[in-house]
């Protein structure tokens, strides 16, 4: 493995790791929040899944002598963290333990966003010229068609119900847009990445994207305007926002609290 | 009894006898059998209580969801909590197949719960303010509900029975992940190890008042003695307290845990534990809605089921159009 | 209270394979306004440990079920000649054959 390929590969897993971590956090802040109890039970499926892919990632790093992967999920700085930048974003005004006022459809489009994404990322990765890396993504990418199920059909029938959804998905729709392109970006090492193997290029998991968030689009009668955006920054270059680190200082705010402690 | 008589003619008193008879005989009753409206009451009583206490009981153990130390313990507690929006999932579909024949349906019961109509466990009415609550939580407040509902299993309700079957295989998971949290705080440090003994310190009372009272004397009713007549449970609240007490009193000791009754000891010749009575008139203020955590845990049900009505009145519509 | 709230708590039930060689059996029902959500909702909420090799959704007001009256009318009396029970003299009578081929020294082998 030369440095070259090392510094890639270990900048590929952070995003890996990183993306599913935090959206999973997102995800989980919903747990009893959902517009129906079975959703409740059905959502949460989906966080535990992202969130066991997340740590899949973080092992990984580890063997490859990042240090651990409790550390690497919480203990670095958001500065250090390679997710797209529409993962960590809040769901809504509030927090999860008072008054949450989160955005249903937000979550139903982000999310949808991001399991077109990952199906289309965990297929290329398949192929990855980093064994360990290609056999994870296979086993992994055996948990997405439920989720893309799942998403499909919630993005559907709210996309073609009442007015007052239409417009709410809308507004989302474009919220979501504007970050997408954070989600498609593989960062600064991103050539050496393909160039190596590692992935597929940008370029063509972006054309996939399109063309798969387009069918769906057309099944709705929606048109988005320009391209996916990169509204609040580039987050696999360490571009964040500051729910990020409110995120981060939540997630890590146990594992933090007892320096001394060895187990928990 | 005729047979060429349908069952729709019999006399109030056949059809009651015959449902008695029924029910001595073990065999199970389903939603839509006949039944007297005192089983029915019983029913809706118990197992609306039982659903609503599991998706409030969600409630204090999610402020530590995204909060769990590792990424072990998130996976984990993340499951947990799921499985109880589950459990109270399958309860509330028994309990809402009961109130059908009122014309009622789950918005009725949210309602009831919103407006304190409705009663859930005293346990889920208090505040969980450290990842230790978290662990006493999932070992001890399961471990009580395990023995209710174990006890409950053989219920004459045949939906009812049948939701307890696959609550109990669950809840064997809960409790392992009880168990191993509460063994790595008291593995750990001393900091680790004094959380730990403040949340037993601030649960034991909830605890002995999760059983309810003894005699009907300490509240002025009590609904046991309906509940064993129509065998809808086969113990007293005192015999799930006695067996609660026998099965984790050594074991809190064993981790050198103290409990906060200095009164609390087996007596050999009366084969009981004898303990410090909680005081039942808290217990009745917080379970008719008056606990720490009542009106908060209820504003955030309450909360997010208005922030949702958006949601189910556009997928009541795609249906109708898609029809 | 609206009616369209109404009309998004359908009663759905849910029925189940564990596996290919096994029967369908019912697992448990669910509210959801419309199959397809059901659907995606049973599955998590009825399989999340347990295999499911198959799984189908069925709305309650759909299916025909006894009345009472009638799973207290129907009665049916003992039909022996419809069960192996009934057939229990064959043993004996294959018996009495065999003695007499012995007698005759031409039972085989």
């Amino acid at each position: 493995m030369t440095p070259e390929y090392r510094t890639a590969l270990i900048e590929l897993l952070y995003q890996l790791a990183d993306d599913n971590f935090i959206l999973a956090y997102r995800g989980s802040e919903w747990l009893g929040l959902t517009p129906h109890i079975e959703e409740d039970v059905a959502f949460s499926s989906i966080n535990q899944n992202a969130m066991g892919h997340a740590a899949i990632y973080y092992q990984m790093l580890e063997d490859l002598g990042e240090g651990k992967s409790d550390d690497l999920a919480l203990l670095r700085p958001p500065a250090a963290f390679r997710n797209a930048v529409l993962l960590e974003l809040k769901n809504g005004p509030g927090n999860y333990w008072d008054a949450p006022d989160y955005d249903w459809a937000f979550a139903v489009v982000r999310h949808f966003f991001f399991d077109v994404f990952k199906s289309i990322r965990l297929n290329a990765l398949k192929k990855s010229s980093y064994p360990p890396l290609a056999a994870a993504a296979g086993k992994i990418v055996t948990e997405q068609a439920y989720h893309l199920m799942h998403w499909e059909t919630w993005f559907v029938q709210l996309m073609m119900s009442t007015d007052e959804a239409r417009r709410r998905m809308e507004k989302a729709l474009s919220l979501c847009w504007a970050d997408a392109g954070g989600l498609l970006s593989l960062g600064k090492w991103g050539a050496v990445m393909a160039e190596h193997g590692l992935t597929a290029t940008e370029a063509e998991w972006r054309d996939q994207w399109r063309q798969a968030i387009g069918q769906s689009f057309a099944r709705v009668g929606y048109v988005p305007i320009g391209e996916p955006g990169m509204a609040h920054g580039d987050g696999r270059n360490g571009e964040h926002t500051a729910d990020l680190g409110e995120a981060l200082s939540i997630l890590s705010e146990v594992y933090r609290s007892d320096p001394q402690a060895t187990g928990w | 009894m005729a047979a060429a008589v349908p069952f729709e003619q019999w006399t109030a008193e056949e059809k009651y006898g015959h449902f008695m008879r029924r029910i001595e005989n073990g065999e199970k009753i389903e939603a839509d059998d006949w039944m007297p409206d005192d089983y029915r009451k019983a029913l809706i009583r118990l197992i609306t209580m039982h659903g609503i206490s599991e998706i409030m009981g969600a409630f204090p153990e999610k402020e530590w969801v995204p909060k769990a130390p590792t990424l072990r313990r998130k996976l984990a507690i993340m499951a947990k909590v799921q499985d109880e929006m589950g459990h109270g999932q399958l309860l509330l579909r028994v309990a809402e197949d009961l109130v059908k024949p009122c014309g009622k349906t789950r918005e009725d019961i949210l309602q009831d719960l919103f407006a304190k109509r409705l009663k859930f466990h005293n346990v889920f009415h208090m505040p969980s303010p450290t990842w230790a609550d978290a662990a006493v939580i999932a070992w001890l407040v399961d471990g009580a509900a395990i023995l209710s509902q174990t006890m409950m299993l053989k219920t004459s309700y045949g939906p009812y029975g049948r939701a307890l079957k696959r609550i109990c295989q669950e809840e064997s998971f809960h409790a392992k992940h009880g168990e191993s949290l509460t063994l790595s705080l008291a593995e750990g440090t001393p900091a680790q190890r004094r959380m730990l003994q403040e949340a037993i310190d601030r649960w034991w009372e909830p605890l002995l008042m999760f059983f309810g009272p003894k005699t009907k004397e300490a509240t002025g009713h009590t609904n046991v003695d309906k509940n064993l007549k129509y065998k809808l449970r086969t113990k007293t609240n005192e015999e799930l307290r006695q067996e609660f007490l026998s099965k984790y009193v050594p074991k809190i000791r064993l981790l050198g845990l103290a409990i906060p009754d200095p009164t609390l000891r087996y007596d050999d010749e009366k084969g009981e534990w004898i303990y410090r009575e909680p005081d039942w008139n808290k217990f009745k203020q917080i379970v008719t809605g008056n606990g720490p955590k009542t009106d908060e845990r209820l504003r955030l049900r309450r909360t997010s089921y208005e922030n949702g009505r958006w949601v189910r009145e556009a997928l009541a519509q795609w249906k109708a159009a898609a029809v | 209270m609206t009616d369209s709230v109404h009309r998004f708590y359908e009663e759905y039930e849910v029925f189940s394979r564990k596996k290919g060689d096994l029967p369908l059996e019912h697992r448990f029902s669910l509210l959801a306004p419309n199959m397809e959500m059901a659907m995606i909702l049973a599955k998590e909420n009825f399989f999340r440990r347990e295999p499911v090799a198959d799984l189908w959704i069925v709305k309650r007001s759909d299916i025909r079920k006894m009345t009472q009256s009638e799973r207290e009318a129907f009665g049916r009396l003992e039909k022996p000649y419809r069960e192996t029970r009934g057939y229990g003299d064959l043993n004996e009578r294959w018996r009495a054959f065999k003695a007499r081929a012995g007698e005759s020294g031409d039972a085989g082998p």
